[in-house]
Order: structure tokens, then sequence, then C-alpha cells
């Protein structure tokens, strides 16, 4: 049993409590009243049980708030997939509450609406996840009806077949962004065969769907030794238990681990790739290249030096190419980490003539991360934001029980809530700059842009030789 | 951005049975303070001291409905202006000084109003509140940040409508249904009025909506009530009066013929329809019961709409929609509402099959009626989703200051649940036959372009 209250002091030692402005910057207005005096967080209180079948059970209390949440989360997803079979897990997963042993679909959504429920299911990579919520006094409601979906669902054929003929048409949907396009293309290319990148479903998969192969992967997959249950929420630990064990104290599974994944690939070729899309207006661009799994030494460094590049509002990517020269409104950037691998990606739409442009801005601010130091006033600032996040997501149920679910798969602990600022504030611009060079380099980057042949091509021709990708 | 969190309320909030069938549901109230200042601004707080966070939402009582002809999509431009730095804190310096506190800030701006938030540490609440008075008193008017801003909203426009397949159907459906011009042009903007704006008109449109008494700071979280109201008299109370700017009658009749269009979606894969119907004003008898009937019909997967269509006999591959439901939800507008649903259907479906299913669906409902436990199911549903928007201090404030803007009380906020549970089955038989009517509802068909390649 875990229950950390412990204060953590957590944001800001080093940088102080002024606002401090490095000498290349605009000065601050003489009247701007400095930051107020830091409180200290209470770490959330999670109790850590397990039942006798293996089933880990999370309890976090947060009293006052009218509703609850739930999230199962079992062991295995996409990346667990055959290579014929890519995106199977999400599939089953979402036919997870179309219908159990004694439940329709159309009485499962309507006992959730009676609780003002929400209850579904979907896979990431490395796991599959059942989440829920509703209003506190549905707690039992809720509980039961997960434990109904995640054990005894039926896949009925009426609904796989209405399920197959609707991805599939979603799909064909789908391939009209031109940010699912590029995802696609990018994930491929990062991580080669490697199953991360199943970024989706693909027809094939659909097509070869029937009832049964669902119901094959769920009783392979669903195990409780595999699974982890977390309740938030308005609830005590002692009755929500009683809950639980009621639940799933009689649920039994195979003793059959799920074999692990290989280590993902940790760099990709430096390439430029076209993916045409006749007629787009704007080119949409990916810059990146593999990094590190979730919990490398590096994981929380790149997030922090993310922050600086690309990932926020006063970030120099966004500066550069969004509020200096107007090439983009949704400049981004993401450090992606999972169980066995990870990537690093910057995005951007950009207007189709200045694809060279926005890119030889984007793999400028790359290469300076490594090659120039960050100063300590924008490192402290990356920092307080990381806090100030941290203090927003914590605020966030829904938020709060994802990160903990993650944290399970990749073998963290509560406790990890309570090391990441602190982890966070030890980082130093020496730090910064080795992961500047070691992620960041600009010959290291795979670019893949989704755009209009005609106006695009020549644009990355500037760079180099370009490749032209088939969908 | 809709967050969701749950929060605790340790000061000022209570859980009460409900009143009557509905006494199960939990009822929770939000403190709500209030306070106007001598130049008319007027504060709203909610104390949440669970968490030392701090969610701040400033309202400025003008969108895009407002904003001048032949200057389509200024209201949203001028957003992006109230970014661009000030003659004392210059460009880089809000974000700079807001993300250096731990916080976020972002701004939206919808038909009737534009908001900016902010999250943070209460610890950043000083700096912030300075900030976002400054950029109340004056702006940078220069060319420089006016064409950046340009280009930015000029790409916002091609990422989010015209390099995306069907980014145009919340800017065709008011066009198509709304006569009068503030409700009907594109609030996105024409690229031609966007690169016509000049810096006259950044000026007075600043100097005309923001001002004291146009405005609504909305603060929630860590923070005590009165010390919000003395931090509020702090920094804005200096800020001069102006006069508060009129309101121009936003009301239009309800259609009396119904307005049919196909469109060619070129960038499309798989066939779209939209529909709307105008709907009773803010704050009518008719507006709980609206919102209460757009729930039923496309408020989840047990909705009318979903079961009856997705489901059963499987013309559309997803809708959703809702009460006002393009930019914002049943509560935050003024004037007269849309409620507007979007779906992609399949192969054996055309607008014709959809329409008539549609109109069987809406048909029941007005000859006759609702059965009580899916009124009281939907009910249910809806008061669960709206305390899920109220979680975090940053939807509390801005919701509070909404109202306060909107409404005129902020503590409407507590009475929006009562007036969901007093809709019954006969509001919903009225509603459905009065505003969804064939001759009011507005249909744009999409259909696919043959492909290119």
């Amino acid at each position: 049993m875990f229950r950390n209250r412990q204060a953590l002091a957590v944001l800001l030692a080093a940088s102080g409590l002024r606002l401090l402005a490095a000498h290349e910057e605009t000065p601050l207005p003489k009247d701007l009243p400095p930051y107020g005096a830091e409180r200290p967080i209470p770490a959330p209180a999670v109790t850590q049980r397990t039942l006798p079948n293996g089933l880990d059970v999370w309890v976090l209390n947060r009293p006052g708030f009218p509703k609850v949440t739930a999230c199962m989360v079992i062991r295995g997803g996409n990346a667990h997939d055959a290579a014929d079979r890519q995106g199977l897990t999400g599939f089953m997963a979402g036919l997870l509450n179309e219908g159990t042993r004694t439940r329709s679909s159309r009485q499962i959504a309507e006992e959730l609406q009676a609780i003002g429920g929400e209850l579904g299911a979907y896979a990431n990579l490395d796991a599959t996840f059942v989440q829920g919520s509703c209003l506190t006094n549905g707690l039992p409601a809720l509980v039961h009806l997960m434990a109904d979906i995640t054990r005894r669902p039926v896949f009925p054929d009426h609904e796989v077949e209405l399920a197959k003929t609707n991805a599939l048409q979603g799909l064909q949907a789908q391939e009209a962004q031109p940010a699912f396009q590029a995802n696609r293309a990018f994930n491929a290319a990062l991580f080669g065969n490697h199953p991360y990148r199943y970024a989706s479903l693909t027809a094939e998969t659909v097509k070869g769907i029937q009832p049964e192969t669902l119901r094959a992967l769920h009783a392979e997959r669903f195990q409780p030794g595999r699974a982890l249950l977390i309740l938030g929420g308005d609830i005590q630990e002692a009755a929500a238990m009683k809950l639980v064990a009621a639940a799933f104290g009689d649920w039994k599974g195979g003793a059959g681990t799920l074999a692990p994944l290989p280590a993902a690939p940790q760099a990709s070729a430096h390439e430029f790739l076209l993916l045409p899309r006749p007629g787009s207006v704007q080119a949409t661009l990916r810059v990146g290249r593999p990094a590190v799994p979730a919990t490398h030494a590096d994981s929380i460094p790149l997030q922090l030096a993310n922050v600086i590049l690309g990932g926020s509002f006063d970030s120099r990517i966004t500066k550069n190419i969004r509020e200096d020269k107007g090439y983009t409104y949704s400049p981004g950037a993401r450090a992606s980490a999972q169980q066995v691998g990870g990537s690093y990606t910057v995005r951007a739409d950009v207007r189709s003539d200045v694809t060279a442009a926005s890119l030889m801005e984007i793999l400028y601010e790359m290469d300076r991360m490594g090659t120039t130091q960050v100063g300590e006033a924008e490192l402290g600032r990356a920092k307080r934001f990381m806090g100030g996040t941290y203090l927003f997501q914590n605020q966030m149920l829904a938020a709060l029980t994802g990160t903990l679910a993650g944290y399970w798969v990749n073998g963290l602990t509560p406790m990890a809530l309570a090391e990441f600022i602190p982890k966070v504030n030890a980082v130093t611009a020496g730090d910064v700059r080795r992961i500047g060079r070691t992620y960041f380099a600009a010959k290291d980057q795979t670019i893949v842009v989704v755009g209009d042949e005609a106006k695009v091509k020549a644009e990355l021709e500037q760079f180099g030789p370009v490749r032209i990708l088939k969908k | 951005m809709r967050p969701r969190s749950l929060i605790s309320f340790l000061v000022g909030a209570t859980l009460l049975a409900g009143p009557g069938a509905a006494g199960k549901r939990p009822v929770w109230n939000v403190p709500v303070d209030v306070k106007t200042l001598a130049n008319g601004l007027t504060v709203v707080v909610s104390e949440d001291h669970a968490l030392p966070t701090v969610g701040v939402s400033m309202v400025y009582r003008v969108g895009m409905r407002l904003e001048p002809k032949g200057r389509t999509g200024f209201a949203h431009l001028f957003e992006h202006m109230m970014f661009e730095g000030t003659p004392v804190a210059r460009k880089g310096v809000f974000d700079r000084v807001i993300q250096g506190g731990g916080g976020m800030n972002n701004g939206s701006t919808r038909y009737d109003y534009t908001n900016y938030i902010e999250s943070a540490p209460v610890s950043a609440l000083e700096p912030i509140l300075w900030l976002e008075a400054d950029r109340l008193k004056a702006l940078d008017f220069s060319p420089q940040n006016l064409k950046n801003q340009q280009d930015v909203v000029k790409e916002e426009i091609r990422v989010n409508v015209k390099n995306r397949p069907y980014g145009t159907f919340w800017l065709d459906l008011p066009a198509a249904a709304y006569s009068r011009w503030e409700n009907s042009h594109d609030g996105y903007g024409s690229f031609e009025d966007l690169d016509h704006a000049d810096l006259k008109d950044v000026q007075a449109f600043h100097s005309t909506y923001y001002t004291p008494s146009n405005a609504v700071l909305g603060i929630a979280g860590d923070v005590k009530a009165a010390d919000a109201f003395a931090l509020a008299e702090r920094y804005f109370g200096g800020i001069p009066s102006a006069p508060k700017p009129a309101l121009p009658d936003l009301k239009e009749p309800l259609n009396t013929k119904e307005v049919r269009l196909v469109k060619t979606d070129a960038l499309a894969r798989v066939p779209a329809i939209a529909l709307a119907w105008k709907m009773p004003e803010r704050g009518s008898k008719d507006h709980a019961a609206a919102a209460v009937l757009s729930e039923l019909l496309v408020g989840g997967e047990a909705s009318r709409v979903y079961l009856g269509l997705v489901k059963g006999r499987e013309l559309l591959l997803r809708a959703s929609g809702g009460l006002n439901s393009a930019l914002g939800g049943p509560w935050d507008f003024d004037g007269q509402p849309l409620f507007s649903i979007f779906a992609l259907y399949k192969p054996n479906a055309d607008s014709d099959r959809i329409l008539a299913a549609m109109d069987e669906i809406i048909d029941a409902v007005a000859t006759q009626g609702v059965a009580p436990a899916e009124l009281d199911r939907t009910k249910t549903k809806m008061l669960s989703d709206y305390y899920a928007e109220l979680e975090v201090p940053l939807s509390r404030a801005d919701a509070i200051a909404k109202m306060q803007a909107l409404w005129g009380q902020a503590a409407q906020i507590n009475e929006i649940p009562k007036w969901v549970e007093g809709v019954t089955a006969e509001d919903l038989k009225r509603v459905a036959r009065t505003y969804l009517t064939r001759p009011n509802r507005t249909v744009i068909d999409y259909h696919t372009a043959p492909a290119k390649n």
C-alpha cells in the first residue's frame, strides 16, 4: 500500500521566484508584479492492492466532485498483433461494449446513460484500455458494467459485421486527412519492420476478421494477471475494494505471459520523403526520428528540451515559423515514449510555397539545440511550464488515471508521480545540449511531407534527393 | 479545449438530493461571488482550494456576429492581435511570463463572445492579471504584427477548412440557414477581407469593444473571493470606463421554406450530410427543452439518431451535433442558435432516405412523446456532462465568466441543472413540433468528387 502525502515543493527550486530575463530577450515591463510564493502540492493518494487472481487494483481518493472515473489497462496492444493483422487489438477493443452474454449493445448504452456514464475501450501500441466515468452514485453500476464488457463480451455476428463495414468506410474517410497519411508514412519510415510502425488498422485486417478471431484474441489477452484497474473519485477504499472483489474476484485466466516486443530501432535514415496529395493547399510536415522508451534516463530531459524547442507557445520553433515568419498556424513537437521505444516529432502544416523555408528553419532550430547552450532563464521557464502542466494534469482525473495506467504498463509505480518534478528540476543546461546533439541533429532526422507534388517537390529537392512515396 | 478533471470543492460546495423522480441525481452547487468595479468591469470568482492552481478567463462581449461588415473574420483576427504585445509588454512577453510561471494560455472567438484563458499555479495569478489588464489598455498596433497574424490566420483557415474534408460544413450551415448578415456570414473570413483589414480597424475594434464594461473577468481556484476582488481592483481599477457598446437585434423568425443544397467536396472520400434547424433564443421558455431534446436525439450511443440510424437502419457511419454545437454548447450563446447534425453516410444511403428516417424519429417525439425512463436517463447524462465541463478551475472560470457576460448573471450556472430537471415530455413534444419542422430545416448534402489519381 502506498499513500504518499508528502508535500512536493515542486515548482521551483533553482530559478527562484523572480521573473528572469535573459539579455537577448525583450525586457520585461517594469511594473509587472513578481510571481507569488509557491505553495506545496499534495501528491495524489493512491492505494495499491492485488487480488488473489493477480488483478492489480489502485484506488485514488478525491473527495468533493460528484463524478468518478474507472480505468482498466490490460497488457498487449496493437504492436502485439501479427504483421498481417495490424490494428486487430484496437478493433476488438472497440467491440467490447457491443454485447455481452446478458446485455445487448443497446442495453449497455442505456444503462450507462442512466448513471450519466460513458464506457469505451481502445488500444495503443503496448496495451488495451477500458475507460469509463459516471456520477458518483453510479459507481457500483459502472464497475459491474465494466466487468461485464471486459469479461463476457460475445462479439455478436451482426455487430461484428456492422463494425467491419463501418471500419472500412471510416478508413476511407481517414485517407482524406493529410495528418493521417503523414503519421502513417512517418511511423513506417521510423520503425521499419518493428511493430511500432502499426499506427492504424488496415483494410486487409478488417476484411479477414470473423467473430471467432475476436473471441480468440480476447480470450488470449484478457487475463486478470495482466491487468490493472484504477478507480478514482470521491470513493472510500474499503467500499471500492468490495465492489471490485464482487465484480472481478472470480475472474480466472490462463497463466500464459505476453511475449515481449523486441527493442524498437533507435535511428532512422536521414531522407526527404514526399507523399503526393493532389490539390493539397498546404504541405503537412513531419520531422523526427526514433527516440527512447518511457523509462529511459533521457526521457524526462528530452521532454524538457522539447518544451524549449517546439512543445509550447513560448518555444523556439513556434516563435520562429509562426510568430516571426507567419508560415504556419499549427507548429508543434512531441516526444512520444512507449515500452520498448519512442519517437520525436516536429509537425507543422505550412503553405506550399514556404515548404523549403519552413523546413530550413525547423532544422536550424533543431541543430541549435545541440550546438549552443540554453540560457538559465529559458531553461527555468521550461521547468516551470512542465511543473504547471503536471499540476494541471493532476487536476484532471481522466488524465491522472491515464498517466498511472501508463506507468503500470512500463513497470513504474504511482511513486513516479512524486519523482517527476524533482527529475525535471535536476536537468541542467548541459543535459539539454547533450539531448540536442543526440536527438535533434538535423543530419539524423527523417522528413515526411504530404502535399501537392507539383508545388512542393522542387522545394524539397533544394535539400537533396527526394523519395516519392506510394500510399 | 474542454479539459476534464476531478477537483475537490472544499469550500462552498454542497451535495444535495435532487428533486422529485430525479432524487438520486447529485446536485453540485458551484460557489459564485460577483463584484462590479466602478469602471464597469465585472469580476466573478469561484473559490476552490483543493490544489494551488487558478483558472482565469477574460470574456469580451463581442464575437463574429458583431464584426464590421466587409471585414469577415475580423473578430478572430483581432483575437490573435491580443497576443502580439503592447506598448509596455512587447511581443513575446505574454507567453514568456505565463509559461515561465508554469501556466498555459489560449483564446477563442465564438459567435457572441471572445475569451482569453489561462491556467497556472496560483503563484502566477498577479502577473497574469497584470498582463490581461495591460492588453485591455492598449495594443502594439504595428503593421508587422498585423501582417504576421494575417498570415497565421490564413494558415489556420487552410489547415482547418480548406485542406480538410467537410471543413466548411459549420460555415455553410449558418450561411444557408440564417438571413441576417450578422448570423450568416463566414466568421473565419474571406482572405480578401482579412487582407484588407488595417490598423485603423484594429484600433477601432479595440476602443469600441475592449472596454471594462464590455468585459467579465472570471477567476476560479485557490484564491479567496475578497482577495481576488482586491487584485482585480489593483490591476484593472485604473482603466477608464467607456460606454457599453450597443448590441444589435440578432433575432430572426423561423424559416418558412426548407433549404436544400448539394455541394461537392473535392477532398472528401465519403459522402456526408449536414442538417440544421433554427432554435429558440437564449433564456426563452423553450431553451432548456431544446437542450434536452438535442441530447435525446444526438447525445451519444443511447441517443435516438445513433440507435436509429447508425445502428438500426445502418444509414449513417457516424453522427454528431447538438444545440449550438459548432462553436460551443447549449448554454453559451446569445441570440438564436442552430440545432445541427453532421453525419457521414453509407453507400446504401442517400439524402432522401436519411431525411425520411430523421423525420420519423422527430415525428415520434412530436406525436408520441418520450417515456419517463428515457427522459430521466437523458437528463442524468446531461447533468453528468454539465458537471464534467466544470471540473477544472480553468473551465469553471470560463463558464462563470461566460454566464455573466451573456446571461448577465454568473449564478445562472447553478440554475441550469434545475431548468433541465423541469423539462417534461410535453415540453419535448412542443419543441419538436415547433422547431424541428421541415420548413425550418436546412440541409446540405456533400458529395465526393471523382478521384484525381
